[in-house]
């Protein structure tokens, strides 16, 4: 499962530990994530993540 | 301060701070700024946020006036500590009041301000709280502009309490906003500077606020919205994806190649009926920049290469341009080099990928020649047609 990282912030999104406080679980993938998750850091949308080089 | 009942039994408490110029030290504030709490008297008393820690002593002796003594909730719409600062002042004063707020709300104001686990209660989306004549009604509204924000209704005084939302950095002896036009430019220049990187969750609120009966709006800073109308339809205005017919061009110069540059490129753009907004980084208050970039289509940043890269100056209003994600669709840059360096490059891969695109930038060895301003003048032209295709000029 790739990472992703988010590009207004660099919060990295790393699907073995999900984002808990917001309902993500552990082993999610980002593809997998719901339309309405944010970047947990700065609120930026998914369309501004890009997988982690 | 100001104190003014809004409806019945329904308190606005406004500490002004007239002379305060900076805030987070970086934002300026020309007008200065307010802080407001708001009281419902009910059988339950029921304090919406506080103050700025500023003016605690002085908030603390007014609200035990106007309250009677008794304070049985405290509203956490936002945990931000110019509105939350005063909780832990209020908790030692009314020491049986307990903090209503957001899960996220109790885990801030618990890390920020101390504020003990037990004396929260925590409000889920769309939950009431019986006050006696009143419900009041919770709304979680995150990223406005922390992750945290909820905003109260209630439906009994049609009076929606939003914290920052709709705010404004504004100090007046005027309660209200109607027919106080200083607001208009005052809340824009908030919008920009603290509400534009989350336009896109603006949008959903706004949807939400569109479905209540709404008599007033009560923000925590600046004038209170008598004409709900006049700030909803501004911020519709501001959120919604139509850019205008403009150029924003923050630029600075070491020995006037750039200046020389931007100057013609500022001509040829009002020659193609463009609005251009030049303005010089070094003098320039960013506040008013931010506003220019609420609503134009373009910006192009002038810089000239020192050490290999981008002016510093040029580097700060790229990363602030990157954090308060504004609806521009194109970019470009115009640049002098002496000897070298990777300037253009080193800005462009600051920019957040998405909805803007490049256009050639213009980069110029020395001080322009012909060729160069004829460049320059492409460039001009360049954007017209872009404009054009977005149907704004």
């Amino acid at each position: 499962m790739n990472r992703y990282v988010c590009t207004v912030c660099g919060y990295v999104y790393d699907p073995a530990k999900g984002d808990p406080e917001n309902g993500i679980e552990p082993g999610t993938p980002f593809e997998q994530l719901p339309d309405d998750w944010v970047c947990p850091v700065c609120g930026a949308e998914k369309d501004k993540f890009e997988i982690e080089n | 301060m100001i104190v003014q009942e809004i409806k019945k039994d329904v308190y606005g408490i406004i500490m002004n701070d007239w002379d305060r110029r900076l805030f987070d030290e970086l934002i300026p504030l020309p007008d200065g700024t307010t802080y407001n709490a708001y009281l419902i008297k009910d059988k339950k008393s029921v304090l919406i946020d506080t103050s700025d820690p500023r003016k605690t002593d002085k908030f603390i002796s007014i609200l035990k006036k106007v309250s009677g003594g008794k304070i049985d909730y405290v509203i956490s719409n936002h945990s931000e500590q110019d509105h939350s600062g005063s909780i832990p002042a209020v908790l030692k004063e009314f020491s049986s009041a307990r903090v209503i707020t957001s899960d996220k709300g109790a885990s801030l104001l618990n890390k920020l301000l101390l504020v003990p686990e037990d004396k929260f209660i925590r409000v889920k989306d769309g939950e009431e709280i019986d006050i006696g004549e009143r419900k009041l009604k919770f709304f979680h509204t995150p990223w406005v502009h922390w992750p945290e924000t909820i905003i109260t209704y209630s439906p009994v005084d049609k009076v929606l309490f939003l914290c920052d939302l709709f705010g404004s950095h504004l100090a007046t002896g005027s309660f209200y906003a109607s027919g106080n036009d200083r607001v208009y430019e005052a809340a824009k220049r908030y919008y920009a500077e603290i509400m534009m990187p989350f336009r896109n969750h603006i949008k959903k609120h706004l949807a939400l606020i569109d479905g209540l009966a709404i008599d007033i709006i009560a923000p925590s800073h600046g004038p209170v919205y008598n004409n709900p109308q006049f700030i909803v339809n501004a911020y519709k205005d501001w959120v919604s994806d139509n850019v205008k017919n403009e150029v924003v061009i923050p630029y600075v110069s070491m020995h006037g190649s750039v200046n020389t540059m931007v100057d013609f490129f500022v001509d040829k753009l009002i020659e193609r009926g463009i609005d251009a907004k030049p303005f010089n980084i070094t003098v320039t208050d960013i506040g008013e920049l931010a506003i220019s970039m609420v609503d134009t289509a373009t910006v192009v940043l002038g810089t000239p290469t020192v050490l290999g890269g981008p002016h510093p100056s040029a580097i700060y209003v790229t990363y602030l341009f990157k954090a308060l994600r504004p609806k521009t669709r194109f970019v470009s840059v115009i640049n002098s080099f002496g000897w070298g360096g990777n300037t253009v490059k080193l800005i462009t891969d600051m920019l957040p990928t998405g909805d803007i695109e490049i256009l050639e930038p213009v980069i110029v060895n020395g001080y322009p020649e012909e060729s160069d301003f004829k460049l320059l003048e492409n460039l001009a032209e360049n954007i017209l047609k872009k404009h054009r295709g977005l149907n704004i000029t």
